[in-house]
C-alpha cells in the first residue's frame, strides 16, 4: 500500500512516520520547502515538497497514493482574525481534496482534533457526538468545525476522520501541549482557567491513526484519548513532580478570554509566541471528557498510562535541550500521574 | 573538495536569509537567539536548510545544542569532507 502523510515533519507527523513503518508501510513525507527536516533526514524519509497553498504540487505528491494521512490542517496561531483563518484552512483542505480527487486516491485519513466532539447528556462524549451548528466558542472551535464537516462531506473516495485529544510526547518541537510541563520544570506558573483536557500521547495517537488508516474496515470517526484530566489537578502534579511551588488558583473563564485576547494582540505585535493563546483558553474552558475506549476495540490500540508519557517526553526534552539540562530530573517519588477525570473512562 | 572559507560563506549566506542581517555583519560570537533574532523553530530552520544544503546528516540533539555562529560553523566543520 502507498502512503502519503501530509504534514509529516509536525509532532503527529513524525510519530506517524515511525508508526507506519511498524506496521510495514514506508510512507512518502510531504514537507514544506521551509521546515525543520532533520528528524525526517534522521529517519532516511522518502519526502516530497508539497505546500497546501500549491495544488500542483499536492497533486504531484498523491501521484500513485492509496491512502493520504492528512495531519496538516491549518493550526491557527492566533485567533484574531477570525474571516482570514477560516478562509485560509478551508482553502487548504479544498487544495488537499481535490489533488486527492484528480490522483484517484482511495481512502483519506483526515486528522482534526477532540474540539468537535460535542457535549454528551451521557457525560462522556463519544464519536457519535458532534456539533449540529458551529460550536461558537472562538477561531480555533469554529475553524476546526468547519474542516471537518467540509472533509466529513468529501464522497468521491473513502474519509475517515480521526480526532486526537491535546497530544504529548517525543518529537512536539514546536512544544505544543508539551509546554504545560516544560513550564512545570522551569518552574513558571502562567496563570490558567480550568476544565477538562483530554490528553494522549502522540505516539499512541499515531498508532491509532495509522491503524485506522491501514485497515480495509476501520469506523469513519475516532476519537484518540488516554484520559481526561482536570487542567488545574495536572498543573498541580506536574509542579508537585518538577519541585516546584503549586500553581495560583485558576482564573475564569471570562478573565482568561480576555487575558488570552490581550496577549495574542502582543504577541503579533512583537512577533512572538503569546504566553496564554486563546484556542488554549477556549480547549480548556470547553473541553469535554471523551470516552475514546472505540480505538481500543476497533483498532486493538493501548494507551500508554501518562507517567510513562511524561518520563518519555522529559527524557526526549532534555536531549533536545527543551528542558536545560541543569533542571533537576523528577524524582522517584513524584512520578505518579493524576488520576484521570472522570475516574471511570467506560460505564 | 569545499574550502573553509566557500563553506563559511555559504554558512553565512543561509544564516543572512534567514535573519536578513547581511552576511558581512554576522560574527562568530553572534547568539542564534538574543542576537540574531531566532526563535528555537527558527534555529531549527536554520540547522535544517545546513543539512540540506551541504547533503549532510546531523541528528537532532546534536543540532539542538548549537546557540551561535561559531557552534554552527563548527559543526558544519564537522560534518562537510
Amino acid at each position: 500500500m502507498n502512503a502519503l502523510v501530509l504534514g509529516a515533519a509536525g509532532f503527529l507527523g513524525l510519530n506517524l512516520v515511525d508508526a507506519l513503518r511498524d506496521l510495514g508501510v514506508d510512507p512518502l513525507c510531504a514537507r514544506r520547502r521551509r521546515t525543520n527536516v532533520i528528524p525526517l533526514r534522521s529517519r532516511k524519509a522518502r519526502m516530497v515538497v508539497a505546500d497546501l497553498d500549491d495544488p500542483a504540487s499536492i497533486r504531484a505528491a498523491m501521484d500513485g497514493i492509496d491512502v493520504v494521512f492528512h495531519a496538516a490542517g491549518h493550526y491557527p496561531r492566533h485567533s484574531q482574525d477570525a474571516l482570514a483563518t477560516f478562509e485560509t484552512g478551508l482553502r487548504q483542505l479544498d487544495n488537499v481534496l481535490e489533488a486527492a480527487a484528480e490522483a484517484g486516491v482511495s481512502r483519506l485519513v483526515y486528522v482534526s482534533s477532540t474540539a468537535t466532539v460535542a457535549p454528551s447528556p451521557k457525560g462522556l462524549s463519544d464519536e457519535s457526538d458532534q456539533f449540529l451548528t458551529s460550536p461558537g466558542f472562538g477561531v480555533y472551535h469554529d475553524l476546526k468545525w468547519l474542516m471537518e464537516r467540509r472533509a466529513s462531506a468529501e464522497d468521491r473516495f473513502e474519509i475517515r476522520v480521526a480526532c486526537p485529544g491535546a497530544c504529548i510526547g517525543p518529537w512536539d518541537l514546536r512544544v505544543g501541549t508539551s509546554a504545560l510541563l516544560v513550564a512545570a520544570a522551569r518552574h513558571v506558573d502562567v496563570p490558567h482557567p480550568d476544565g477538562i483536557v483530554a490528553l494522549v500521547d502522540g505516539m499512541d495517537a499515531a498508532r491509532g491513526i495509522a491503524a485506522q488508516g491501514l485497515a480495509e474496515r476501520a469506523p469513519d470517526r475516532v476519537l484518540y484519548a488516554g484520559g481526561n484530566y482536570r487542567l488545574h489537578t495536572l498543573r498541580t502534579a506536574l509542579a508537585l513532580r518538577y519541585g516546584g511551588s503549586l500553581p495560583a488558583p485558576p482564573i475564569g473563564a471570562a478573565e482568561a478570554e480576555a487575558r488570552a485576547d490581550t496577549e495574542e494582540r502582543r504577541a503579533l505585535a512583537e512577533r512572538r509566541r503569546p504566553e496564554l493563546s486563546r484556542e488554549i483558553v477556549d480547549l480548556v474552558v470547553h473541553g469535554v471528557p471523551v470516552d475514546a475506549s472505540l480505538a481500543t476495540r476497533a483498532l486493538g490500540l493501548q494507551y500508554t498510562p501518562l507517567a510513562q508519557t511524561l518520563d518519555r517526553y522529559d527524557d526526549w526534552a532534555r536531549r533536545m535541550r527543551i528542558i536545560p539540562p541543569s533542571i533537576d530530573a523528577p524524582s522517584v517519588e513524584m512520578l505518579s500521574a493524576p488520576e484521570p477525570h472522570p475516574p471511570e473512562q467506560s460505564p | 573538495m569545499m574550502t573553509p572559507d566557500i563553506q563559511e560563506s555559504r554558512v553565512r549566506r543561509i544564516l543572512s536569509d534567514l535573519t536578513n542581517v547581511p552576511p558581512t555583519e554576522i560574527k562568530a560570537g553572534d547568539r542564534l537567539r538574543e542576537d540574531l533574532g531566532l526563535d528555537s523553530v527558527g534555529s531549527m530552520e536554520l540547522l535544517s536548510m545546513l543539512a540540506e544544503e551541504f547533503d549532510i546528516d546531523v541528528e537532532m540533539e546534536e543540532a539542538a545544542a548549537v546557540s551561535d555562529v561559531a557552534g554552527l560553523m563548527a559543526l558544519a566543520r564537522r560534518h562537510i569532507a
